[in-house]
This record gives structure tokens, C-alpha cells and sequence, in this order.
């Protein structure tokens, strides 16, 4: 054995799993604290508001996950707020005044027609090889727009029971999280195992080595941005089962894509690539919706919770960031 | 811009051919092609006599030309196991290629991006061989890498010739390519200029080398290759108060207790394994990251930078080895010379134009640097963005040069040129402290050397005393050979 390999040891040491998961793991461990500090100051605290953060957070655990898949191939995607909309308006008004069974059909043609538009955009984004922050955005205001043609102003409706089957209802909490966990377990855990999913890791990772490895681009953003698009198509399903409605205002589309993009960052995938998951931002998609609650409790104006949230966020990847630095300067 | 013009290549089965050619000559774009990542405007290439045309990288695999290329193609984030899945290497051949480079410690589960680069190079190579290809494309592989591991490159591709194999090997280093291949193509301008048989080590090594060299260059600059081995220089330090002194240098981790001292008008050289705590030593003294203990003394004054403009202030200015953190990639020739000049603008803030046209014209005509392509420095060849990388400081102005492998990946006539730039410096007063990991250009350049080892500094030579093998011992932490001459 060489000097060189002697002198940094290359077995299998204890810390390498929880390096690797390392941000994930302080993710959960910061939602923990902060769900103890809100349930401390919520007197019975249990079923019930479990149930309402898991209902009113579906939409935006999905709309994070969408931004993570496309952001850890190395795009990003300013359109996941638009195609929620759009999802959402569509779902509304095809789903208004129709029993449960149809209900459930018009959400399947929603994520259909969402998937398309998904594995479109990575068509174009490759073909043409404009930027994606480019080509999103434009998207962005296609969908914006075609929203509108489907639901002039808010309105729409959906059955009932469609509501309860998504989000659960009263203290029963699992149906929301059974949702949440559907696309990851029967889509994203696969996927990340195969072939295919390292290739979409690789692409974000270094676009070169994933070239000369073999990887196709075009396949990989496709798939990457077809499931970001089935994931969008969620959302806006989960948007319509939680409002019971449908609505094409554009801030919608803003404020949640930009909040997906918050969420990521603070649930550790790197906006350069090839690092994360879809785990960690869904945490911190819950702990942003925790942090005004847990400051409505301290008696604090609530308008402040932005200012908090947006404080957070940059002091959590200011603190990440300065321990990788320390790390990488240790080892 | 043509890389690349005409080329007729005929590799046989069974054969080590060498690609050699001055930078630029076309052999990274002859490689790109054949392996599929660049198509190619026209011409046709042959695998065992039937025509192919390579669409990618991995149909080129899969036709049995695989490439191994300066940056091994590993996906930094991903371990090396998913980084074999991407190729569909079976991790039992791989394992197998491994164990017979000798490297059997290596964990697959760690993340690629935390290896150090030659043994992912090595690595690189391993996943390659475990494809079985018929002609293996070796694109400066030996580049930096540390000689243990350059013997084990060759005995792997000697081993692969006799299973029938044909390898393709580029190299800058002749003396390697005399002693490893069966017979050389020389390019230059992007055409074949020369091809030859090399008979052995023991045949007319010298000649075949000066064949090479002038086919390389030309004839135009044969006449200055004609006495390549330059004897050691004489000797311009200067007496008075030193250039550079280093106290009991550490970092806490890599750099333990380095002292040295650097006189005025001298060239000194620093070699060593990679990793052995070079990387930091150097960043330190550039500024770009502090000391844990120790003192810095330059000009006679000492130096506690805690950026590196501090550094550069007191006239200490780094060469990186990675030129791309040393040029701008898009911008001109020009303005990358101009940049260090930014920090001190003139009254107003203003940059005066005049002067800094003079400057760089200046420059660019003391280093001979090729400006065919001007407009953006990424377009230069390897050895004129060194050139650049260099000229930056000439322009800018220093009293200590600190290049890091400064003739890494460059040509013999362009690394000349840089061994003669140094003398001049030299001559006229300044100091260069120099990394390097070819050991044979020590006496070509330095006056003096120092061997690193395990963040110590364990030998020092006079350059002229410095034979390759003594140097390697000391490298190797083998001999402690440092002698109190101070």
C-alpha cells in the first residue's frame, strides 16, 4: 500500500452513513424540538393538530418534493407554483358537483395532464438547451395563464368524501401522511434505487462525469422533471381537497414556489445539484409552517412569522454551511 | 477555431502506441472524438476493420474504445458504487482490477468528491479495464501522478498489450512513453507528423527523443531543442536579507513545523507525494487560509494575511496548479492579465487604459504567449493559459512567485519556456518558491530543493546534486536527509 492511500484511511468508519444523512437527520431533530415547544403551549395537544398541520402542509410537501427531484438533477423549477394552480383549478372545476368515483378519475387525468406538461418542459429545457430557470419561468406563465381559461375566478368544488380520503378529517391524522408517503414510496424509492435515479444524482452532480459515464440527458431530465410535474399535479389536487376549491391567482403560484424553494434549501439539498432528498424538505416544509404557530402562542404578532421564517432559513444554512466548511477543513 | 485537421492514426492489436504533440496539437480533441464525446466533421474511424460512429460515450464502451481522461468521470456526490452503476461495471471485475493495482482498502460507499484525485484516476482506469476493452485511450493519466502509482499505471497497460489489448497513450513525459510503448505518433497542428518505432530502453534513446521533439516543434524551434537538458544554473542568489523566511509553519493537521528561507534571486524548488501537506503550505503563504502556528517573514517584515490580498500587498502572489482559479474563463487574454492591476486602480478609481495596454503588451510578449485566440482565455491551449496564469504576476507585480506544479499537463518547449522565464526572474532579483512533482525538472529550474514529506520538510538538496533517485527516497520519507547547512 502506497504512502498516499496509508495516509487517509479509506475502510468503512462508523460516521460515513450519518455524514451523508447528516442534514436530513438535524432537520427532523430541529422539527422535533419545534413541534415540543408547540405542543407545550397547546393545552390537549394531539390528534387533532397533528391532523391539521399534516392537511394543510400536503400541498406544499408535495410542491417541495417537486423542487428537490429537479433541483438534485441540477435544474430548478420556477413553474411547480404555476402547475399547482393549475392542477388545482383543473381538479376544481371538473371535480364540482361529481360523486366520489369521478372525483378520484378527474384527480388520475389531472396528474396525467401535470406528468406531461412535467416531461415536456425537460424536453424543451434539453432539447434547446436554454437554462432551466429560464424555461420554467416562461412555463410559469403559460400555466398561469391557462389556469385562468379553466377557472375565470375562484370557484369550483370537489365530493366530499374525495376530501376526507386525502387529507382525513377530524383526528384522523394517517390519511394525510399516507398520501404524503404514496409518491415516495412507490415512485422516488424505486426510482432513487435504479439506474436511472443515480443518473439524475450524477447529472446534478457533475453534468461532464455523468456524460462520459454514460448517462443520456435528455432521459434523465425528462424523468426527473415528468415525476416533479406528477408531484406538482398533487399538490394542486391537495390544494383543492384542503380549500374545496379552485383559485387562478397568480401570488398563489409566487408564493408557493418560492416557498418550495425555501423548503428545499433548509431541508438540505443543494441548489448546485446532486446532493439531498425528499425527505429532509418535507421536515422543513413542517417546520416552517410551525414556527408562526409556536410564535401565535407566544403571544407575538403573527405578522412577524414571515420575518421569523425567513430569519430561520438563513441562519439554518449560514450554521450548515459553516459546519461543512469546519469539516471539510478537519478531514 | 480547428483543433483538429487531418489525422491517420493506425493502432494494431497487441500495441502501446504513444500520442505525442505540443499543447494544442489536437491530442485531448483526437481523443474526444474517438471516444465518442465529440462527433467528428469528416473522416472515418475503423474498429477491427468495420467503420463505427461513436454518439456517445457509452456506445464508444460498448464498442470497446474506452477512454481514461485527466478528470476521471466520476459524479463527485455519488459513492463509487453508484458511480459504477451509472457504467454498469460489475463491481466483482472491478474489485479484481483493484486488487491487482494493490489498492484492495478502498470502501465503494464513500462519496467520490472526497478522494484524492490520482486514485481516482486510478480508480477511473480500474472501471475501464473491468469493461474489457479492445483499445484503451490513456489521456495524460501519468500528469501529476505520484510515481509509485505511474508504475503500476505501466505495468497494467504492459499487462493489457500481452492479453491482446491495444492502448492508446497519451504523455508528455517522453521518457515514460520510450520506456512504455511500442511505437509513438507525433502530432502537431493538428495533423500527424511523425511516426516511429521505439526499440527498447536500450536502444538510441536519445536520438529517438530528439526526433520526437523536433517533430513536435517543428522545425522552427528544433534549433532551440537541440540541447534540452540545460546544466544547472549558476548561480544569481543575491546576499542581503532574504526574499522569504518560514518559522515552524503549521496548520495544526497537515503542515507540521515547516521552516525555510528564500533568498533574493533565488529559485527554490519543493517536492514531495501528493498530499503530504504541500496544497496547504502553499495556501497558507498565498494568504488564503491561516496558520496555526509559526511565523512568516517577507521582505523583512512579518506577514499575518488573513486574505490573500495581503499577501499579494506584500508582493507574495500564488500560481495555482488549477489554472481556473487563477484566470477568467470567458474574459480576454487581456483583461486576465490586467485583473491583479484592479487592486491598485489609479486616482479616482479610474483604470488607466494606457498603461495597462502597455503592461499586458508587455507580458504577453515576454512569455511568448500565443494570442491567436485572444478573445477568451478557456480558448487558449493548456500551455498558454499557464502563460497567462504566470503573466498575470508580471503584469501585476510580486518579489515572491509561488507556483504550485506550474508544468502540469504542458508541452516540453512551453515548460522551457517557463524554466527560462524563472531563471530570468531570478537574474533580476526576484524569487520563485516552486511545487513540483516531476522530479527530472528540478535542475532544470531550481536552485535549490526541498523534499516534503508527512507536512515536514525532510530533505534539502542543491538542485545540481538532486538526481531523480535520491529525491524519490526522501519523498518517500525514506532517508532523512536533512542536512543543517543554514
Amino acid at each position: 500500500m502506497s504512502v498516499l492511500t496509508a495516509s487517509r484511511p479509506l475502510g468503512p468508519t462508523v460516521g460515513r452513513l450519518t455524514r451523508r444523512h447528516a442534514w436530513t437527520a438535524a432537520v427532523v431533530v430541529f422539527f422535533s424540538v419545534l413541534l415540543a415547544w408547540n405542543a407545550s403551549q397547546t393545552r390537549n395537544f394531539g390528534a387533532f393538530e397533528i391532523q391539521t398541520m399534516l392537511a394543510s402542509t400536503l400541498a406544499l410537501a408535495y410542491l417541495a418534493m417537486a423542487q428537490s427531484v429537479v433541483v438534485i438533477g441540477g435544474g430548478i423549477d420556477l413553474s411547480v407554483g404555476a402547475l399547482l394552480v393549475l392542477a388545482n383549478c383543473l381538479s376544481a372545476r371538473f371535480m364540482e358537483g361529481t360523486g366520489f368515483g369521478t372525483s378520484l378519475l378527474v384527480a388520475a387525468g389531472v396528474l396525467a395532464v401535470t406528468a406531461a406538461l412535467g416531461a415536456l418542459t425537460g424536453l424543451v429545457i434539453t432539447a434547446s438547451k436554454i437554462p432551466d430557470i429560464i424555461v420554467t419561468l416562461a412555463t410559469s406563465f403559460v400555466w398561469g395563464g391557462a389556469a385562468l381559461f379553466v377557472l375565470r375566478t375562484p370557484g369550483g368544488g370537489t365530493a366530499a368524501g374525495f376530501q376526507t380520503l386525502v387529507l382525513g378529517s377530524g383526528s384522523a391524522w394517517w390519511p394525510a401522511l399516507l398520501c404524503l408517503l404514496a409518491p415516495l414510496l412507490l415512485v422516488w424509492v424505486p426510482l432513487r434505487r435504479s439506474r436511472t435515479g443515480i443518473a439524475i444524482y450524477a447529472l446534478g452532480s457533475s453534468k461532464d462525469a455523468a456524460f462520459l459515464s454514460g448517462v443520456d440527458p435528455l432521459r434523465t431530465r425528462m424523468v426527473a422533471y415528468t415525476f416533479s410535474g406528477l408531484l406538482c399535479g398533487l399538490a394542486g389536487i391537495a390544494t383543492t381537497a384542503f380549500t374545496g376549491g379552485g383559485s387562478p391567482q397568480s401570488t398563489i403560484a409566487m408564493n408557493s414556489t418560492l416557498a418550495s424553494v425555501a423548503a428545499i434549501v433548509l431541508g438540505g439539498v443543494a441548489l448546485s445539484g446532486g446532493v439531498g432528498g425528499l425527505v429532509g424538505p418535507v421536515f422543513a416544509v413542517w417546520c416552517l409552517y410551525l414556527i408562526p404557530n409556536i410564535m401565535l402562542g407566544l403571544g407575538v404578532d403573527p405578522s412577524y412569522g414571515e420575518v421569523v421564517k425567513g430569519v430561520v432559513v438563513v441562519l439554518v444554512v449560514l450554521v450548515g454551511g459553516l459546519l461543512r466548511a469546519r469539516r471539510s477543513r478537519l478531514t | 477555431m480547428v483543433a483538429l485537421r487531418s489525422v491517420d492514426l493506425a493502432v494494431a492489436p497487441g500495441e502501446i502506441h504513444a500520442l505525442v504533440g505540443a499543447n494544442g496539437a489536437g491530442k485531448s480533441t483526437l481523443v474526444r472524438i474517438l471516444s465518442g464525446v465529440v462527433p467528428p466533421d469528416a473522416g472515418a474511424v475503423e474498429v477491427a476493420g468495420r467503420a463505427v460512429r461513436f454518439r456517445s460515450p457509452a456506445h464508444a464502451r460498448a464498442g470497446g474504445l474506452a477512454p481514461v481522461f485527466q478528470d476521471p468521470a466520476f459524479a463527485p456526490d455519488l459513492t463509487v458504487a453508484e458511480n459504477l452503476r451509472l457504467t454498469a461495471t460489475d463491481p466483482a471485475a472491478f474489485r479484481r482490477r483493484l486488487d491487482g493495482f494493490g489498492l484492495d482498502g478502498v470502501h465503494l460507499g464513500e462519496p467520490a468528491g472526497t478522494l484524492p484525485l490520482p486514485l481516482l484516476r486510478m480508480l477511473d482506469l480500474a472501471r475501464v479495464l473491468a469493461h474489457d476493452p479492445a483499445l484503451l485511450l490513456l489521456d495524460e493519466i501519468t500528469a501529476a501522478l505520484p510515481a509509485d502509482y505511474a508504475e503500476r499505471v505501466f505495468e497494467v497497460i504492459r499487462r493489457a498489450r500481452d492479453d491482446g489489448r491495444s492502448v492508446l497513450f497519451i504523455s508528455h513525459r517522453l521518457l515514460e512513453v520510450q520506456e512504455v510503448c511500442d511505437r509513438v505518433t507525433v502530432l502537431r497542428d493538428g495533423r500527424n507528423v511523425d511516426t516511429l518505432e521505439i526499440k527498447g530502453p536500450e536502444g538510441s534513446g536519445e536520438r529517438t527523443e530528439r526526433r520526437i521533439v523536433a517533430a513536435m516543434l517543428g522545425e522552427r524551434a528544433a534549433l532551440a531543442v537541440s540541447e534540452p537538458r540545460r546544466v544547472a544554473p549558476r548561480d544569481t542568489t543575491r546576499a542581503g536579507e532574504p526574499a522569504l523566511q518560514v518559522r515552524g509553519l503549521s496548520d495544526g493537521h497537515r503542515v507540521r513545523e515547516v521552516s525555510l528561507e528564500l533568498a533574493r534571486g533565488e529559485v527554490l524548488g519543493i517536492t514531495g507525494l501528493e498530499g503530504q501537506g504541500q496544497d496547504e503550505l502553499f495556501a497558507i503563504l498565498a494568504g488564503d487560509r491561516r496558520p496555526a502556528g509559526g511565523e512568516i517573514v517577507a521582505a523583512g517584515r512579518r506577514l499575518v494575511a488573513r486574505h490573500p490580498q495581503e499577501a499579494i500587498r506584500r508582493g507574495l502572489t500564488l500560481v495555482p496548479s488549477d489554472r481556473w482559479q487563477a484566470l477568467l474563463p470567458q474574459r480576454s487574454v487581456r483583461e486576465n492579465l490586467a485583473v491583479p492591476q484592479y487592486n491598485a486602480p489609479s486616482r479616482w478609481g479610474w483604470i488607466n487604459d494606457g498603461r495597462e495596454r502597455r503592461l499586458v503588451a508587455e507580458a504577453i510578449a515576454r512569455l511568448s504567449i500565443d494570442t491567436r485566440a485572444q478573445a477568451q482565455a478557456r480558448r487558449l491551449s493548456g500551455g498558454n493559459q499557464q502563460k497567462v496564469a504566470i503573466g498575470r504576476w508580471l503584469v501585476g507585480g510580486f518579489t515572491t512567485l509561488l507556483c504550485f506544479d506550474p508544468t502540469r499537463g504542458i508541452d516540453v518547449g512551453t515548460k522551457h519556456q517557463i524554466y527560462d522565464l524563472f531563471r530570468e526572474l531570478a537574474a533580476a532579483g526576484k524569487s520563485v518558491l516552486m511545487f513540483t512533482s516531476e522530479l527530472r525538472e528540478v535542475p532544470l529550474a531550481c536552485d535549490r530543493v526541498l523534499v516534503i514529506y508527512d507536512g515536514r520538510i525532510v530533505g534539502e538538496f542543491k538542485a545540481a546534486d538532486a538526481d531523480e533517485a535520491t529525491l524519490l527516497s526522501a519523498a518517500h520519507g525514506l532517508a532523512d536527509t536533512l542536512t543543517d547547512s543554514r
